[in-house]
């Protein structure tokens, strides 16, 4: 299938691969939070106030005392469920709208399309604070929310593959033999969309990350004490010249997992480019 | 006066963002050594005229006229610019400002004031007791909508019969109506007459007769003062006051190690760590920490179930380790408290003691509240439901560290709490005054006077009025009338700790601590008394100093 084959072709690119690499291995220290944490992320200990790293603490401690080793492993669970889940919802939706939109075309193509146009004009990090600030900030919440105002790209994409796929032979021969659209959809159109698909989604959880992050680092994400890398990373913000751990390690995870989706995302779209074929 | 208490509270604005930027930007440049700077902050020099003292501000003023703003920020600058009739002194006795003397007539219901003689605006205009009596017209008037009206509507009669005399009648004896006006602070009524004082331009452009003159307001930026000429106390040391507004706090604690501010309020861990810990900022920085008039307490809404029954209250108060958050968030820089009074004053009653943390009695009232786990997952039921509860608190950093340490402990005997942490204003409009809300970690800063009738008395319920919780005990409403009647010293001082047992028993909110005022001014500022009397660090402001030596190159000073 063409999907498997764009995917060994982009890991044979060394950064993708190490983008790769990078995704697997945070998802694992995720995954297995619970085992590889030294201590309890939400253990507070008033006497081990803003310890700096040590071999007790690798990361330190913050200000109630706790491991930020631990927060940073079960916030990471929380960053990579965010990206994934608002991911799927956008993902799901954009599907939806894109295919009925590119296989129907005619007004509902129109009116999918302005709402799309509508929908893109609005600066979606606004939007999401305006829509948080209406609801209670919950993790719940706010993966709904990102999902609901990030599915503008999946969208355009799919309609544009339906819209070229519904002009190939072998979806003409297939109508010609009597299928019913949603065979037509279903076993041809979508299958042969989904490696575009997939390449936005890998750069949307990129995306949904670093806006979880954001949120959170306002206070409209995850809530205390609950942890997660943007709001360990707040409490890090005023003691950044003492306290410098609080900031940095959030910060970097932060980073290296945005770019392992990004590079991962990037090699998937260079394996899709026609012209980098004979690369 | 009253207010409520939100030191630091996080603004939800561009800045947050850029802050992100600068906590990045930061980050690179950490490594670079700032310039050693030389100077000896230590020497002594004597007291002389001149330089610009810098401070930051969080919010921006909504106006100068504070009757109106009702806001700490509105009247840190107006206090500067106006005056008042009377002012605590160093020992907080009351003295005269404005006015030289005044008298309180034998039936305790007519105080009369004795203005100074040849009182001036910065106008050059002449202040007299028709200013008065203008100022006291507009703060009750309906129209104006003060927060502050109550205090001076319960006066009958006003009146000026000569320029220098103000008195003012009460239909009974009201023993905290001398406090109330050392705080009005007193309006020109030749610039304000006929005026919308909500929508006049005076409320930017002010003109008072204290020591220092508005010189320039730039929207978003600074606000400049300099010394008044003809002010009616004499002058004060320092020629210019610029208040910077600069919304973050970490920003200001990055301008202050600069030496671009001179003096911001602290929190627990930059006064008692991050400064100790760097001698080149305990070169140039003095710490100062006072016990304020203020203190942050739990919070129930006596109208929701099952806060209305006492043994959850004190169950709840007995569950809470409160040395374990004075020690832990305020790294002991707070005290423990009883009574909603600062310790150590005559209001305090020192036979109360505070809820020791005890878990296990805790335990033993919830059961007795009827509350038992009936299956067995660690949280407690009542007629099937769980007791579970959301503990609202505004965006700052120890408030929100308390919620969470109470939070842990609530857990521990069977009480399943969740943390919401949201902006202040809308905190206050959407919570707060819709009485929306379980429990809240809050605090409140207090004025010098004990009468709290506008937080406890049960009339005081109404949306926007400070009984938010919803306190209505009959015994306590007596006390706080009679209070307010009360006229002698220690009989009222009697009445006072009688109120605060009954509050204590009742447990209505669950002190938890009574924090330190920490602030740090560069050395470069002299005259500063330290420690701190009990009327404040700034009591005496106006002779503070900064010896030409020192004073910072005053191009950089905007």
């Amino acid at each position: 299938m063409m999907t498997k084959s764009v995917f060994k072709k982009a890991l044979k690119n060394p950064l993708s691969k190490a983008g790769f690499i990078i995704i697997i291995g945070v998802f694992l220290l995720a995954m297995f939070a619970p085992i590889i944490s030294p201590y309890d992320p939400d253990d507070i200990n008033v006497k081990a106030i803003l310890l700096s790293p040590s071999w007790q603490h690798w990361m330190g401690t913050d200000g109630l005392g706790r491991d930020v080793l631990a927060r940073m492993l079960f916030g990471g669970r929380i960053s990579l469920l965010v990206g994934l889940v608002a991911v799927g919802i956008s993902t799901a939706i954009g599907i939806l709208l894109g295919a009925i939109a590119g296989y129907y075309r005619g007004w509902i193509d129109t009116v999918i399309m302005r709402l799309v146009d509508v929908m893109l004009s609005i600066p979606s990090f606004f939007l999401i604070l305006a829509v948080i600030a209406f609801l209670t900030p919950s993790i719940i919440n706010v993966m709904i929310v990102i999902g609901l105002t990030s599915w503008m790209g999946v969208t355009r994409l799919v309609r544009a593959e339906f819209l070229s796929l519904t002009e190939r032979e072998f979806v003409q021969a297939s109508r010609t033999l009597g299928a019913k659209d949603a065979r037509l959809i279903f076993t041809h159109l979508l299958p042969n969309s989904l490696t575009p698909i997939i390449v936005s989604s890998v750069l949307g959880v990129a995306g949904a990350v670093l806006m979880e992050s954001g949120l959170s680092f306002l206070g409209l994400g995850v809530q205390a004490p609950q942890a997660s890398w943007g709001n360990i990373l707040t409490d890090g913000k005023d003691y950044i010249q003492f306290a410098w751990w609080l900031s940095l390690f959030p910060g970097l995870a932060i980073l290296i997992t945005v770019l392992g989706y990004n590079l991962l995302g990037e090699g998937f779209r260079d394996a899709l480019d026609p012209r980098s074929e004979n690369k | 006066m009253i207010k409520f208490a939100f030191l630091n509270n996080k603004l939800l604005n561009r800045n947050a963002k850029a802050s992100g930027v600068i906590l990045f930007l930061l980050l690179l440049c950490n490594c670079s050594k700032p310039a050693q700077d030389l100077t000896d902050y230590t020497k002594t020099y004597p007291s002389q005229s001149g330089g610009t003292m810098i401070d930051a501000m969080t919010g921006e003023p909504s106006g100068l006229i504070s009757m109106i703003a009702g806001e700490s920020a509105s009247s840190a600058i107006s206090g500067n610019i106006f005056n008042k009739l009377l002012k605590y002194n160093k020992n907080l006795d009351l003295e005269g400002e404005l006015a030289e003397s005044w008298q309180v007539s034998d039936d305790q219901k007519t105080i009369t004031f004795k203005l100074k003689p040849n009182l001036k605006w910065a106008d050059g205009k002449p202040l007299t007791s028709a200013d008065v009596l203008w100022t006291w017209h507009a703060v009750i008037d309906e129209k104006t909508g003060s927060p502050y009206a109550s205090d001076y509507q319960l006066v009958k009669k006003a009146e000026a019969p000569d320029p220098l005399t103000f008195s003012v009648t009460y239909e009974q004896a009201y023993a905290p109506a001398l406090d109330s006006w050392a705080g009005l602070q007193v309006l020109p009524e030749h610039l304000l007459k006929g005026q919308d004082l909500h929508t006049t331009a005076f409320a930017r452009n002010p003109v008072g007769s204290h020591y220092y003159k508005l010189d320039n307001w730039t929207h978003g930026e600074n606000i400049k003062l300099s010394r008044n000429p003809s002010s009616v106390l004499g002058q004060a040391k320092i020629d210019h006051l610029v208040s910077r507004i600069i919304p973050d706090s970490s920003a200001q604690f990055l301008e202050l190690m600069a030496g671009n501010i001179d003096s911001m309020g602290l929190d627990p861990i930059k006064y008692a760590r991050i400064i100790p810990a760097r001698p080149e900022l305990l070169q140039k920085l003095a710490l100062y920490k006072e016990l304020g008039n203020s203190y942050t307490y739990l919070g129930f809404n006596l109208k929701h179930k099952p806060f209305d029954d006492v043994r959850v209250r004190r169950a709840i108060n007995y569950a809470i380790d409160k040395q374990e958050i004075i020690d832990g968030v305020y790294l002991g820089l707070g005290i423990n408290i009883a009574s909603p009074y600062k310790p150590g004053t005559r209001w305090s009653n020192p036979n109360l003691a505070p809820y020791p943390y005890d878990p296990n009695k805790a335990k033993a009232l919830l059961k007795e509240a009827g509350f038992t786990d009936t299956n067995g997952d660690g949280i407690l039921e009542r007629d099937g439901k769980p007791f579970s509860f959301e503990i609202l608190t505004n965006q700052n950093k120890e408030r929100e560290k308390s919620a969470v340490l109470i939070q842990r402990r609530l857990k521990a005997v069977g009480i399943d709490v969740k943390i919401r942490a949201i902006e202040w204003a809308s905190f206050i409009s959407r919570f707060i005054k819709t009485g929306d809300f379980d429990v809240v970690v809050l605090g409140w800063s207090l004025g010098l006077d004990p009468d709290q009738y506008s937080i406890w008395h049960s009339s005081q319920q109404a949306p926007g009025q400070f009984n938010f919780i919803g306190y209505n005990n009959s015994i306590v409403d007596k006390l706080l009338e009679q209070g307010r009647l009360e006229l002698n010293p220690d009989k009222r001082m009697k009445i006072y700790h009688e109120f605060a047992r009954v509050l204590l028993d009742d447990s209505p909110i669950v002190f938890l601590s009574a924090g330190y005022g920490l602030t740090a001014i560069h050395k470069r500022v002299k005259g500063i008394d330290s420690p701190a009397p009990p009327a404040g660090l700034g009591w005496n402001s106006e002779t503070w100093y900064i010896p030409e030596p020192l004073r910072r190159n005053e191009i950089s000073a905007n």
